[in-house]
């Protein structure tokens, strides 16, 4: 499992040099911290599907001793892991040019990128090869320019939600975020685990 | 224990194609030669005995166990090689190790770097730079060094020169040598065979059509030729596939003994290569 998991930074070795000029580019703009963070945990985890949306890989794979339920596991583990190796070096960045920055922006960064994989990671395994990357990334826009406005409109229109949200104290709403992420990234690796199962290679 | 593989009535059906009842059983200790036409369902069937493909109905044994409840002790069990190149292609055969070694208990890195040397296989360079006999070599070179019992091969050496393809049979007889190893592989180019196999399983429209040892094949199977004056409606039910011409007839009969007795000295018996099998086989239904 954890060769599966450590087999990510073989494939990246040279993508990896390009991690911290893009970083740097985030800092350099003078980007939202938790943003920053958002897009240094997306790196390792979605360049890998770059490879594994391949069939040899998934025909390597599945040769190899490995079984449908590791090959995923390694996948939704591995992005926690990666996502906590980038946050550390993503501090450690923002340290060095003296950007300041909260634990709240490490949890909200942290937090929608759990979000972001757990909605993402079934697409790579439901549409054909070749087609995952541009969907992941027209959503990512589009979900990106219509999410705020939607959510406005909610918290507008539904008083009574916002109204709920805004009488709890700020530990009750992370405490809360944090299992609802929790729930959903834990649902989407069964579901993923189920549709890797059925696939034919 | 004497099967390694053993498929009972496997049956899977797609859009355009199916294969139906399978009863395929590979012996351990010996080479398997899988043949058939393009498109017979060799590949398919390969798959369904790597696991990479379910069958609707029937059911898939290698080494005795299922991949239900054994799926990584029987992985760990066999060496693969594809037709294409599954390795990642824009590492080296040395980052391409350090991701497929530890998959492997067993895996022998002394084994590896042995077969690297005598392939003459560069570690640094990137796989997609190599020639076509150059990935067969390196797929075979990790195939082998995690002391598999079964070793799988879909068309190995299809694309290789006559050159490289004549030093990989020569290695598979190689590695016969050392007792209970086990080799299926497919192939088109039954001339492959006749150099290693034991045993042959002969592939088509999806059926098996038969799988019997090389030396049964050679005294069963037969090329006759004769006048179209012999031919009725009774001496017909001796061949599989009759091929008229003007001048004669020719056909393929899968019992030499019946056809001797039936016409002894008034047709031309010859032993049927694999070649003519597959060839006639296509032509006609087999009768049952």
């Amino acid at each position: 499992m954890f060769n599966l998991i450590r087999r990510d930074v073989i494939l990246q070795k040279k993508m990896l040099l390009t991690f911290i000029p893009f970083i740097g580019f985030f800092i350099f703009m003078d980007s939202h911290p938790a943003l920053i963070f958002l897009v240094a945990s997306i790196f390792i985890p979605f360049n890998a599907y770059a490879y594994d949306e391949k069939a040899e890989t998934n025909i390597l794979l599945n040769s190899l001793p490995y079984t449908r339920k590791e090959i995923i596991a390694s996948r939704y583990l591995g992005a926690i892991v990666y996502m906590a190796l980038s946050i550390a070096v993503t501090s450690l960045a923002l340290f060095i040019f003296n950007k300041p920055f909260a634990l709240s922006d490490i949890a909200i960064g942290g937090g929608l990128f759990l979000l972001f994989t757990a909605c993402t990671f079934p697409l790579f395994y439901i549409f054909k090869p070749g087609y995952i990357s541009s969907v992941v990334l027209i959503s990512f826009i589009f979900l990106a320019g219509i999410g705020p406005p939607i959510v406005i409109f909610l918290a507008e229109n539904l008083t009574a939600i916002t109204d709920f949200i805004a009488s709890l104290s700020i530990p009750v709403i992370y405490t809360g975020a944090a299992v609802v992420i929790m729930t959903l990234y834990a649902v989407s690796w069964g579901v993923t685990t189920i549709i890797y199962q059925r696939k034919a290679f | 224990m004497e099967n390694v593989v053993e498929l009972t009535n496997v049956t899977k059906t797609f859009k355009d194609f199916s294969i139906k009842n399978m009863d395929l059983q590979v012996k351990q200790g010996f080479v398997t030669g899988f043949i058939g036409a393009n498109g017979a369902g060799k590949s398919t069937t390969i798959k369904m005995i790597m696991n990479l493909l379910r069958p609707d109905a029937g059911e898939v044994k290698l080494f005795g166990l299922d991949y239900k409840t054994h799926e990584k002790a029987m992985k760990e069990r066999i060496g693969f090689v594809y037709d294409g190149n599954v390795f990642f292609d824009g590492l080296n055969l040395k980052d391409i190790k350090r991701i497929v070694a530890p998959a492997y208990k067993q895996w022998d890195d002394t084994l590896f770097y042995r077969y690297v040397e005598q392939f003459e296989l560069p570690l640094t360079k990137a796989m997609k730079t190599f020639s076509k006999g150059m990935q067969m070599k390196a797929s075979l070179a990790i195939a082998l060094s995690h002391h598999a019992e079964l070793i799988i091969m879909d068309e190995p050496t299809a694309g290789l020169d006559p050159i490289f393809r004549r030093e990989l049979l020569d290695l598979l007889q190689e590695l016969m040598m050392d007792g209970d190893r086990t080799i299926f592989f497919s192939t088109h180019i039954t001339t492959d065979l006749d150099r290693i196999a034991d045993y042959i399983a002969f592939i088509q429209s999806g059926e098996l059509v038969f799988n019997q040892s090389i030396h049964e094949v050679a005294e069963n199977y037969a090329l006759v030729k004769g006048g179209l004056e012999l031919l009725d409606r009774d001496t017909e039910k001796a061949f599989i596939h009759i091929h008229r011409a003007p001048t004669g007839f020719e056909a393929l009969a899968d019992n030499m003994k019946a056809v001797k007795s039936i016409f002894g000295d008034t047709v031309v018996i010859e032993r049927a290569s694999l070649e003519d099998i597959m060839y006639y086989m296509k032509g006609g239904v087999p009768h049952v």
